[in-house]
């Protein structure tokens, strides 16, 4: 097991070869990847009361206020198909997968701290940890969204099985994301503000809280690719089909290649940062 | 097999001065490399320095190595190269084996968890499965020696507990190199003496590599075979650590003297204290050189402080004629907790034995160390003579004045 660390040794690599080994890095990384997500699990709620509470709080308060704009004429939410509060909260709740990955994995090497400086270790392992605890979170949101549809006596598709693998390009993307935008906020720490902003941008111009736009928003709901990776397990799950098949597959398809190359961006290049944080 | 383990070939690494320009140089590499063009790595740029150029050196299996120098030389940078955190900007580093660092001790410890709940962290982090670190956790925990603690969360522990626990699971991670860095210095001297020195001793007969960063030159020399001495990004010399570390002493001002010693070669001495006066006291508290065999001697010195000591170490060496140690002794071995002496002070020292030597010319050697016990005041080599005398007849180097029984069956 010779390490041999020559100067711009790891791009010399070849593609397919370090692809390899960056799985291999990987999948022997998994008991630090549990571990990491362990230590963060007691460390969140340690020091909490409601503990995780506050999983729940969120989208709570956010549909009530849409369903209060809604009520007081303010805000046209448009026609669903199912009651507006199990609509709106699945959507959010798939939503967030996203918006508290991007925000866990962006912060995730920054938080690492001394760590990172200070000892030699996949640092992938942190980046696929923090994804984890947004997806820990959205299996704790799920079960609010089966409260409410047997609230509202909602049956849902017998296809609502696929559900969990209809989501898998949205992880893969905010994965991918997560890769560079962590490595950037190790340059730049305004990134976790830039995140902040843009995901809560981002949930008003999708059609998360409200159904298919119209006029300027709908031109740019057809370009953002997090829309119907939203959107199709949203209807796989109330009308067991999904409308716009086509977009689907090509958000995944783009999805996947994120993934693959901002994974390899930071393989390559995660040494030359942690040296600098 | 090869047996070396740890290779640095001209291994030079720049840093830069300044946190933004430096992270706008690491995105430009990076953006030269993303478009496959070879950074250039090898000049400076503006705010940018070497902070080791052109270092080469070889460790082999088993092997300890000593780094010194004064702060700033280099000498984490060195082992952050080994454990593999940084890349070389010039030159080839070949490391064989795991590597256990201790470059920061609980680095990845979270304040809020418990002692128990971090070792499995650390561990993880360190390469130990779950399963070893099950194995090993009631090890781990009586090595660190935190008691109850173990349950707590380590924000409240004291730096020496904090050091303990982080050393014991790097240790217990079975590494073929270990990299420690300064860390010994915070545990206490006590944890150091009883533990960590003996820990590892173990660990080197195991065949484990050290290499060992300090600024406890005491520590270094009992530990490591070979040091080397590093200054502002160079190897300025590397050999033997006794060699080696007096004349890195050598080289501050606080030494301004040398002592030869005759089986050793010179040690710097700062005569901050000096020996001025010796001699040998038989049981009446005559001043005596010719000893029989049997008496009870005191062997003193008076050290003159000319500058304020705080537990400094006083020790003799008695040489036969052959200039063979018959035996040393000294109050760090012997436990004895010397105290704080204003300048000006005069130390009366008194090593009090019964001369059990055989008959013969004999030399004493009295040295005055510093509570580190290894850069030195001064040092009065075969200073004293002395010659022991029988009343009857023995043969050998000792009297041991066997009592004869006789008994007929």
């Amino acid at each position: 097991m010779k390490k041999v660390l020559i100067p711009e040794g790891l791009v010399r690599e070849g593609i397919f070869k370090s692809f390899k080994e960056m799985v291999e890095e990987l999948a022997s990384s998994r008991e630090l990847i549990i571990r990491l997500f362990i230590r963060d699990f007691l460390a969140r709620y340690k020091q909490s009361f409601l503990g995780i509470g506050w999983i729940i709080i969120m989208p709570v308060i956010i549909i009530g206020t849409f369903i209060f704009m809604n009520k007081s004429g303010v805000l046209n939410i448009g026609e669903t198909s199912i009651p507006y509060p199990a609509f709106a909260l699945l959507g959010l709740t798939i939503y967030q997968l996203f918006s508290t990955g991007l925000t866990a994995t962006t912060n995730s090497l920054v938080n690492a701290g001394s760590m990172v400086v200070k000892i030699n270790f996949p640092k992938e392992s942190l980046i696929i940890s923090s994804i984890a605890h947004s997806i820990f979170d959205f299996i704790v949101r799920i079960v609010l969204v089966i409260l409410v549809f047997l609230f509202y006596k909602i049956v849902p598709s017998y296809r609502a099985i696929l559900f969990p693998f209809l989501l898998i390009p949205l992880i893969f993307l905010t994965v991918g994301l997560g890769f560079i935008l962590s490595l950037l906020n190790c340059i730049v720490r305004d990134t976790t503000n830039v995140v902040s902003l843009l995901t809560s941008f981002l949930l008003f111009l999708t059609p998360v809280l409200y159904s298919e736009p119209k006029g300027m928003l709908k031109n740019f709901t057809r370009y953002n690719i997090i829309s119907p990776l939203i959107n199709a397990p949203r209807e796989i799950v109330i009308n067991g089909y999904i409308s716009k098949s086509n977009e689907y597959i090509v958000a995944t398809i783009i999805s996947f290649f994120i993934f693959l190359f901002c994974w390899r961006f930071f393989h390559l290049v995660e040494p030359k940062i942690a040296e600098r944080v | 097999m090869e047996d070396r383990i740890i290779k640095f070939e001209g291994v030079s690494k720049k840093f830069c001065k300044d946190l933004k320009r430096s992270m706008y140089y690491g995105v430009k590499d990076i953006a030269k490399n993303i478009f496959g063009i070879q950074a250039n790595t090898e000049i400076l740029r503006y705010d940018e320095f070497w902070a080791l150029d052109d270092v080469s050196f070889e460790v082999e299996k088993g092997e300890t190595l000593g780094i010194i120098g004064p702060n700033g030389a280099g000498k984490t940078t060195i082992l952050k190269l080994i454990a593999g955190i940084l890349y070389p900007d010039k030159g080839r580093v070949e490391v064989d084996g795991k590597v256990g660092s201790l470059i920061e001790i609980g680095a990845g410890f979270h304040p809020n968890l418990t002692g128990r709940e971090n070792i499995y962290v650390n561990g993880a982090i360190l390469g130990m499965s779950k399963k070893e670190i099950d194995r090993k956790i009631n090890d781990i925990i009586e090595f660190a020696d935190i008691g109850d603690f173990i349950n707590s969360p380590v924000k409240y522990y004291s730096a020496g507990m904090y050091v303990r626990l982080g050393f014991s699971i790097a240790v217990h991670s079975e590494p073929d190199i270990l990299l420690v860095d300064e860390v010994l210095a915070v545990g206490d001297e006590e944890f150091q003496r009883r533990c960590a020195a003996p820990k590892i001793r173990e660990l080197l007969n195991k065949g484990i590599t050290i290499v060992f960063v300090s600024h406890n030159l005491g520590l270094i020399q009992t530990i490591c075979k070979k040091t080397m001495w590093v200054e502002e990004g160079i190897v300025k010399k590397m050999g033997s650590s006794g060699d080696i570390i007096s004349q890195y002493l050598l080289s501050f001002e606080k030494f301004p003297d040398t002592a030869i010693i005759s089986h050793y070669g010179p040690i710097p001495i700062s005569k901050d204290a000096e020996i001025i006066d010796y001699g040998i006291l038989d049981s009446k508290g005559e001043q005596i050189n010719i000893v029989p065999i049997g008496e009870e001697t005191v062997i003193f010195i008076k050290v003159k402080v000319n500058k304020k000591l705080e537990y400094p170490h006083f020790g003799l060496t008695i040489k036969n004629e052959n200039r063979e140690v018959i035996y040393h002794t000294n109050t760090s071995w012997q436990n004895v907790k010397t105290g704080v002496f204003k300048e000006g002070k005069v130390v009366n020292v008194g090593f009090k034995q019964k001369i059990i030597l055989g008959e013969g010319n004999y030399t004493v050697s009295f040295a005055v160390s510093y509570c580190d016990g290894i850069s030195f005041c001064d040092w009065k080599d075969e200073i004293l003579n002395f010659k022991v005398i029988s009343r009857k007849k023995i043969e050998g180097i000792l009297d041991l004045n066997s009592e004869i029984i006789l008994r007929e069956n």
